[in-house]
């Protein structure tokens, strides 16, 4: 905090004038709308706030900052003994990896402030495939919040703006709500029983029976036996017959059973199907955030978030993903 | 960890194996290129395709010294990429060891002279560090053992010998005159010599450039 509130000091500390005539030169930039993207993109690079941790702490150590404002920030020497798969928990912590999209300082304050938030509401472990409950302020409702249960279908978003959705069947209908996680209106989130699915969303339970979606709202919550691994579901969902919503045969779902599709539609899927996109290092690469800078993050995020968890005294299941 | 920039999008050389070939042709081409690296440890095509391969490669290599070679997924990665299966061994056995302790990357790229005449392409050289090959880039000959070199330096030797003694001449010499050279015989160095060779490598450069 004392880092980046010098970051900031330092920043006030640039005149008025020079500042207008940056701000100026961000609009006489040369961009215009036939600009191709990769030359937008270089024109926009210098400007964006690119700070390595590293670097920042270079500067904040050298001699030329050696002033009684900057506060000597405590090294934290407690040893993070953070699980291996500390990332399937709290996925949300990890920024977007596209790289006109980072900014580390913005990371690191929208880390601090999840941390803040996490200390006045109890954001528990969760997966796709959890039956949840989520209680809100809704100053429509009769005593002023009101309460849904579902089951956890997507979780999206990175930072602050991470989301859940939950879906549910009321009254014959289909019902899904999306809820920002670190939103200022959500009171509870309980997780009614703990467990994952075999993929990752469940947006086919959209084109399967109600059945599969339907939760009664006084589900009682199935407790899970101390230091068990969260359970896998391997329930294989029977879709309806098409049309359906999305053509779930180029999505190589693991839970669900045989589409029953005629020989045309998977001969189809095969060919446009990108088999090679596994073996792409690069891609990969650009598409997550390197092992040296997640752990970096899960490890700051697992001791800020431990106290919390003490503090609660929740039960930890074993953190390690089964699937 | 890729110790170096990489760009933000890949190129995508859909014709890489052909026209039409597609991103599955390019991995196909790059594949090769990455096989072909591992083994001779030096290849030039493209500056473009260089570039592209030396993500791959250097990926390779950094999974290969960070999980080594009970770990599954690397193993995989090795198996596709290294289409010669030899080499397999060559990564965990002797690329391993070479770079696991390296502070910075284990490839270099070079950009060399377009051909000409040619079709004008942009030519470059990737290459494994250590590998056994003479240097890409020309090393900066010593020459100072060179004739010219030497017989310079005697004859710098010998100018600030000369100086010095004239120096020392002119102070032992009581000045009978010195209110008119007073500023320059008064000033005393503490620590002469060092003075005295600044003094003549500022003339020294002076004179060699009029010479």
């Amino acid at each position: 905090m004392a880092l980046l509130a010098h970051v900031a000091r330092g920043c006030s500390r640039i005149p008025k004038l020079q500042l207008e005539a940056a701000l100026s030169v961000r609009f006489q930039s040369t961009l215009s709308h036939n600009d191709t993207k990769a030359r937008r993109a270089r024109e926009l690079r210098p400007r964006r706030n690119y700070l390595l941790n590293d670097e920042v702490e270079q500067h904040r150590k050298s001699l030329l900052q050696q002033s009684p404002e900057v506060e000597e920030i405590p090294v934290q020497q407690a040893e993070a003994n953070v699980p291996r798969d500390f990332r399937h928990v709290m996925p949300e912590f990890l920024p977007d990896p596209n790289p006109l999209y980072r900014d580390r300082v913005t990371e690191k304050l929208e880390r601090m402030d999840m941390y803040r938030r996490r200390t006045c509401i109890d954001i528990p472990e969760f997966y796709v495939g959890s039956i949840m409950a989520v209680t809100m302020a809704d100053h429509h409702a009769p005593g002023k919040q009101s309460r849904f249960v579902g089951i956890c279908i997507q979780r999206s978003g990175t930072g602050l703006r991470a989301d859940f959705t939950l879906r549910n069947v009321i009254d014959g209908q289909g019902v899904e709500v999306r809820f920002d996680m670190y939103g200022a209106s959500l009171q509870k989130i309980e997780v009614l029983k703990l467990e994952q699915r075999l993929d990752d969303e469940l947006f086919y339970l959209r084109d399967a029976a109600q059945e599969y979606s339907t939760i009664p709202f006084d589900f009682e919550p199935v407790p899970l036996p101390k230091g068990a691994t969260v359970p896998v579901n391997s329930t294989k969902v029977k879709l309806n017959p098409r049309p359906w919503l999305e053509r779930w045969e180029r999505h190589e779902l693991k839970g669900v059973e045989d589409l029953n599709l005629p020989e045309k539609k998977y001969r189809r899927a095969r060919q446009v199907a990108k088999p090679w996109e596994r073996w792409d290092l690069m891609k990969r690469q650009r598409e997550s955030i390197n092992e040296d800078e997640e752990e970096s993050i899960m490890k700051e995020t697992y001791m800020e978030t431990e106290s919390t968890r003490r503090a609660r005294g929740r039960q930890k299941a074993s953190l390690k993903k089964t699937r | 960890m890729l110790r170096f920039r990489i760009r933000t999008r890949p190129r995508k050389m859909a014709s890489l194996e052909g026209l039409g070939s597609g991103p599955e042709g390019r991995l196909k081409r790059l594949r090769k290129h990455v096989t072909a690296l591992i083994r001779h440890e030096r290849l030039e095509t493209t500056y473009a395709q260089c570039d592209e391969t030396r993500g791959y490669a250097e990926k390779l290599i950094t999974m290969a010294v960070r999980n080594g070679d009970r770990d599954k997924h690397t193993m995989e990665m090795a198996d596709y990429w290294l289409l010669e299966k030899d080499l397999i061994h060559k990564l965990f056995k002797v690329l391993v060891p070479r770079y696991q302790s390296l502070p910075a990357t284990a490839t270099s790229i070079h950009r060399i002279s377009t051909e000409y005449p040619g079709d004008g392409r942009h030519m470059g050289v990737l290459e494994l560090k250590g590998n056994p090959w003479p240097p890409v880039r020309p090393q900066p000959r010593n020459t100072r053992l060179h004739l010219h070199n030497i017989q310079l330096e005697e004859a710098k030797k010998e100018y600030h010998q000369e100086r010095l003694r004239a120096k020392s001449a002119a102070a032992a010499v009581p000045p009978e005159g010195s209110s008119v050279d007073g500023p320059a015989g008064s000033s005393v160095d503490p620590d002469p010599i060092d003075s005295e060779s600044e003094s003549g490598e500022s003339k020294n450069s002076g004179d060699s450039s009029k010479r």
